[in-house]
């Protein structure tokens, strides 16, 4: 396996972080609780009066509208108490899981990607949806449990003032729902978890498939895809049964016990009756609340298992929201020209696997470009992620110089590093909303000029004609583009939050070269006057760097200009043979002979 | 400022959720009908076994009445002794009632949120005009929980039935003790519960307001994910943070607004219950006390008419769940019914795709107008390699999608095989033809299925699609190339990835290939050596490749190039020989 598991947080844990999430809504939980309480008691007081009803029609008691009237106010209050209760109780489970997701997506955000990447990319989505929806839903129980609960804690009370006899009768019960939770709780926790896996999975293949859409359809593979969906969907199915057939036991069980709790305190309140310890109408108030109670009881017994339910997925998100933060660093904005310097880079994409850098030294002066090129596989993406702080190197350092001293890209905070370094990704991503959301997410505080002119700067002009401007939505169905005009839009971004340094990680892979050209010169626009990583597989981009490195199996091979590694004769004469090969004029000539 | 900023994305936020709601009611009536109709068997078991358990819950409090008034309150053990085995029988007739429809229904349910999830999934796969511009993380929750929300009506059907007994069954046992007190809640409860059902509409909107925010935040939640290492790279991640925030409230919001609904109908009923059972019990006394029923009568009384309250409870939750139910099949519904249903060659069984010969003829185009290129005619030979470089981008995609059967050409026809050209049914050119997209999107986690695309499988075939894009080392370097797991093909670099899209259409064995832009994130060594096998490679097939790219090193390659100029007039040559016109060396330039 290759894929390492994100953390999946303990019960107690998980526990330990909703509590303190609820610490923070205090007027919420008062609400909640105090409803609840009163909802209960009047619930239990309902059957109470009902047995004074019975005795005082029996002895022709006077009092009878006194205690009619009593009877109709408990139960109306009881009424109004019990939506009061779920509406409270709805609202803070609602604010303590707007609270878990926001954590999480918040932690996320701040996840070594490859982190999130090896744990497999529908396995954190499905954690930030699926589970998260999986304890959501499960909030309105907490309004159910804890109704329940009051209602169960009153009704103790409520038998013990009758007789502490039909108190112990009632107590019968206890036995027959532990045995029944003793066996079902530890079986049930693994199917749980089993059907949290299987449907994260499930997520995973949806997702994948909906994103290749396209492909799929052009593959005419609908049938294939579907099926794969089908069988992930199934998985989860089958282990979705068995869960439901453990619940099932477990309900059983439950009915077995009313049963017998309710036989024990017939008898019990016969022989009372019979030896004329009680009344018949506590007896009857006894069997009246203790048939109130089959419903608090169910629920909480079936909240056990739904809150196991919920508990698995809360457990999950909870093991990502509650990840340590990365550790910040001194904060320090960059000063002037920024030098950088990768010391003895070593990185491996996981144990076992041999490592992508061999220990890599490299210097690029401030406001120069240095260009990367090699084979693909050769290591460049994860130097230039390491560079720009994507990835934090396991061994060897990467580190910025400015005029104040120099900075460790590891140490730096997610909050400092943009300041310092952006990074352009191979593969572009348009944020689904509107151009200025797109782009306004590297500079909130940016203004329209400020965008337009970022936009021009990387010679995005088609943005000019687009329907509604910056209004435009783009991203999944809003007004589409292409492959280098999202490429575009990230070295815009780039452009509009203005660092000192950058790194472009074969920024126009992406497209044919007509296209490609367009874009080396926004990549050029961005470089010039920063300090640049640039790797490029297109020899005419890295030509216009100030210096070029060929990286070789995680070494640094080749080092020096365009110029000087042309007469070395070696790896990079061999690539710029094979890029110039088959009679293709190459783009520079002129400049070069200017020069 | 962050107020502003704030304030920003709160009306984006709003005014996507309003974009959407005009997305939503394609007769969600129909979708749950459908689900009813196909799960009749297990709603008619559920619903008699849920009855039986129902009507032994409204009994449970007359037989301790009974129990009370005729054994307790007598002191005869013997009455007693068969009281409690009766309630020993009835208990064990309830359980097993609701065990079996507890079984049969959640099964039901289970398997239907199932179907409707692989339904809507190949729907949206087969016909991606279905998913009419909904991003894939909000796809993801309509196919998750709308389908499940959906899905729960037969349960919910069951639920109101079973309550209904039950209810008639307490208003038997009060009919029997006395005509008024069972005609207080047979004539009381029916307006009660119509008068709370008429609340519905509203709280329905509000669930569905509450469920679309929901889809939205998970939407964005998704895409973040995904887009992580994007952000990271320009530090977007605080202000992704802030945006996902606002959201989030704006659900927060909803959920309040709804929870507040559903206290509002819930409050309204338990008060209007509470009435009539204290109503009941009060006219009882009142009876008994004036001698007109039997005290133990009146006992059973104060024991069953409380019960009311159960049912009427269950119903009126099961409805409101109807309403969740109807609103997420309203959304749900437009990816089941909602594009026209495809013709029939576009959803043949992909299993059975054997890889067809070269179309007899090979590849014929007539007359064939895209874009604003001026028409031509062209013929392809099986084993023949065509290069096209268009100055206008635009006119390189409409010839993609031309020949992809995307859409029928502006003007002409293009013929493959027998297939006669029909304007009306351009994919029928699909038969022959596959037009990979450019974009990379590798689905499974081993090599395998990677490469799989539904075609006819062949261990060789894999192979050799693998050494055709120069990948044998890399998954020989991965162990077992078939077996080793690459999720999300994420520790491949770009370039590999490339590669990977590349071998699968070259497995795929189409007899007409079209290639757009492959080898761009490969670098010039490995880019040649691919380009060297993938020709070799098709020529040896006999399949026809049409390769759309500005590279010299494929364009080198083929037998013929066709270039449309500044001019739009499309010209047939080699490589070689267009490089003398300036304006296709201008777009080949390196």
């Amino acid at each position: 396996m290759t894929a390492t598991p994100l953390p999946v947080a303990s019960g107690r844990h998980a526990l330990a972080h909703l509590a303190r999430i609820a610490r923070r809504h205090p007027r919420d939980c008062a609400a909640a609780l105090g409803w609840t309480l009163a909802a209960g008691v009047c619930g239990v007081l309902v059957p109470l009066l009902l047995g004074d009803l019975v005795d005082a029609v029996r002895a022709h008691h006077a009092d009878l509208a006194g205690l009619l009237i009593r009877t109709a106010l408990t139960a109306l209050a009881g009424a109004l108490c019990t939506a009061a209760a779920q509406r409270a109780t709805v609202v803070l489970g609602a604010r303590i899981a707007a609270r878990l997701r926001e954590d999480v997506v918040v932690r996320v955000l701040a996840l070594d990607p490859r982190a999130a990447e090896a744990a497999g990319g529908g396995e954190v989505t499905s954690r930030v949806t699926e589970d998260m929806e999986n304890f959501t839903t499960a909030v309105p129980l907490l309004a159910q449990v804890s109704t329940a609960t009051g209602t169960i804690a009153v009704s103790l009370a409520a038998f013990a003032s009758l007789d502490w006899r039909l108190a112990l009768a009632f107590l019968t019960v206890v036995p027959v729902y532990v045995l029944g939770l003793h066996a079902h709780l530890p079986r049930a926790a693994r199917q749980y978890a089993q059907e949290r896996t299987a449907a994260a999975e499930r997520g995973r293949v949806v997702l994948e498939s909906l994103h290749g859409a396209r492909t799929v359809d052009a593959y005419d593979m609908a049938v294939l895809q579907t099926g794969r969906v089908d069988a992930a969907s199934g998985h989860a199915l089958t282990a979705g049964l068995r869960a439901t057939w453990l619940s099932l036991w477990l309900a059983k069980s439950m009915n077995a016990a009313e049963a017998l709790g309710l036989c024990a305190i017939l008898l019990t309140g016969a022989l009372l009756v019979d030896a004329a310890e009680v009344s018949v109408g506590a007896v009857a108030a006894a069997g009246l609340l203790f048939h109130r109670l089959f419903d608090p009881l169910g629920t909480l017994l079936t909240s056990f298992d739904q809150v196991q339910r919920a508990g698995a997925a809360l457990a999950r998100v909870v093991g990502v929201a509650a990840l340590p933060a990365p550790a910040a660093g001194p904060a320090r904005l960059p000063s002037g020209p920024v030098t950088v310097e990768a010391r003895g880079l070593r990185f491996s994409y996981g144990p076992g696997r041999g490592d992508v850098l061999h220990g890599v030294d490299l210097v690029v002066p401030p406001d120069t470009s240095l260009a990367v090129v090699g084979a693909s596989g050769a290591g460049k993406t994860t130097l230039a992620h390491l560079l720009g702080g994507v990835l934090a190197p396991p061994r060897g350092r990467a580190v910025f110089a400015d005029r104040l001293g120099r900075m460790d890209v590891r140490e730096m905070s997610d909050e400092d590093r943009p300041a310092w370094v952006g990074v352009i990704a191979q593969e572009p991503h348009v944020f689904t909303g509107t151009l200025r959301d797109d782009l306004t997410l590297a500079a909130p505080d940016a203004d329209d000029r400020a965008v337009q002119a970022a936009l021009d700067a990387v010679g995005a002009r088609w943005a000019a004609a687009l329907p509604d401007g910056l209004d435009t939505r783009i991203g999944v169905g809003g007004h589409p583009l292409d492959a280098a005009q999202g490429q575009q839009l990230a070295l815009a971004r780039i452009m509009l939050a203005d660092p000192p340094v950058v790194v472009l990680d074969e920024a126009t892979a992406e497209a044919g070269s007509a296209h490609a050209r367009v874009l080396e010169d926004g990549a050029h626009a961005l470089v010039r006057g920063r300090t640049a990583l640039v790797v490029a597989h297109r020899l005419s981009q890295a030509r216009r760097c100030d210096r070029i490195a060929v990286l070789a199996d995680g070494r640094v091979e080749e080092l020096g200009t365009h110029a000087e590694l042309l007469a070395l004769g070696g790896r990079y004469a061999a690539l710029w043979s094979a890029w110039t090969e088959h009679g293709a004029p190459v783009r520079g000539h002129a400049v070069a002979s200017e020069e | 400022m962050a107020g502003i900023a704030g304030m920003a994305g709160r009306t984006g936020g709003d005014r996507r959720v309003r974009a959407l709601r005009h997305v939503r009611a394609r007769a969600p009536r129909s979708v749950l009908v459908e689900v009813l109709r196909r799960r009749r068997r297990a709603l008619a078991v559920g619903c008699l076994a849920s009855t039986v358990h129902q009507v032994c819950e409204a009994l449970v409090p007359l037989a301790i009445g009974l129990t009370v008034e005729r054994a307790v309150a007598g002191g005869d053990p013997g009455r007693m002794a068969v009281a409690l085995g009766l309630i020993l029988l009835l208990f064990a007739v309830l359980a097993t009632g609701g065990g079996v429809s507890y079984w049969v229904l959640n099964r039901a349910v289970q398997q239907e949120a199932h179907r409707l999830r692989v339904a809507a999934v190949g729907r949206v796969l087969a016909a991606p005009g279905a998913a009419a511009g909904r991003t894939p993380g909000e796809l993801l929750s309509v196919v998750t929980s709308d389908a499940t929300a959906t899905a729960r009506v037969p349960a919910l059907l069951t639920r109101v039935l079973s309550s209904v007994a039950a209810l008639a069954v307490t208003a038997v046992v009060l009919l029997r003790i006395d005509v008024v007190l069972g005609l207080c809640v047979v004539l009381a409860v029916p307006p009660l519960v119509v008068a709370v059902d008429a609340a519905g509409p509203r709280l329905e909107a509000r669930l569905r307001e509450r469920q679309q925010a929901a889809g939205l935040t998970a939407a964005l939640a998704a895409e973040l994910v995904r887009a992580l290492r994007v952000l990271r790279g320009f530090g977007g991640q605080t202000e992704a943070a802030r945006r996902y925030r606002t959201l989030s409230h704006d659900c927060l919001d909803a959920d309040v607004t709804a929870a507040r609904a559903s206290a509002l109908v819930l409050g309204a009923t338990l008060t209007a219950t509470a009435a009539v059972t204290t109503a009941v019990v009060a006219l009882a006394a009142v009876m008994a006390y004036s001698g007109r029923i039997g005290v133990a009568q009146f006992v059973t009384v104060a024991a069953t008419a409380p019960f009311v309250a159960d049912p009427v409870a269950g119903a009126m939750a099961a409805l409101q769940q109807w309403a969740a139910a109807r609103a997420s099949a309203s959304r749900l519904g437009p990816l089941l019914h909602g594009a026209p249903p495809l013709p029939r060659q576009a959803v043949a069984p992909a299993r059975a795709l054997a890889p067809a010969p070269a179309p007899d003829g090979g590849l014929r185009l007539r007359a064939v107008g895209v874009a604003d290129a001026v028409p031509f005619s062209l013929d392809l030979a099986q084993g023949e390699a065509l290069g096209v470089v268009a100055v206008d981008p635009a006119v390189a995609s409409a010839f993609v999608e031309v020949l992809a059967g995307d859409r029928p050409p502006r003007t002409g026809a293009v013929h493959a095989g027998r297939t006669s050209p029909d304007p009306a049914h351009p994919r029928r050119l699909r038969r022959h033809v596959l037009a990979a997209p450019h974009a990379v999107h590798l689905f499974g986690r081993t090599v395998d299925e990677m490469l799989d695309s539904g075609r006819e499988h062949h261990p060789a075939r894999h192979a050799r699609a693998l050494d055709v894009a120069a990948l044998g080392a890399v998954t020989a370097a991965r162990g077992a190339a078939a077996a080793e797991p690459a999720d999300g093909a994420t520790d491949l670099s770009g370039g590999q990835r490339q590669r990977l899209a590349l071998a699968r259409a070259v497995a795929a064995d189409a007899s007409v290939l079209v290639l757009h832009d492959p080898l761009t994130a490969v670098d010039a060594v490995t880019e040649d050596e691919v380009a060297d096998r993938l020709f070799t490679a098709r020529r040896t097939d006999g399949g026809i490749t049409v390769v759309v790219t500005s590279s010299p090193p494929l364009l080198a390659r083929c037998d013929r190039v066709l270039f449309v100029g500044h001019d739009n007039i499309p010209v047939l040559a080699t490589h070689p020989t267009l490089l003398d016109v300036p304006d296709y060396a201008e777009t080949v330039l390196r």
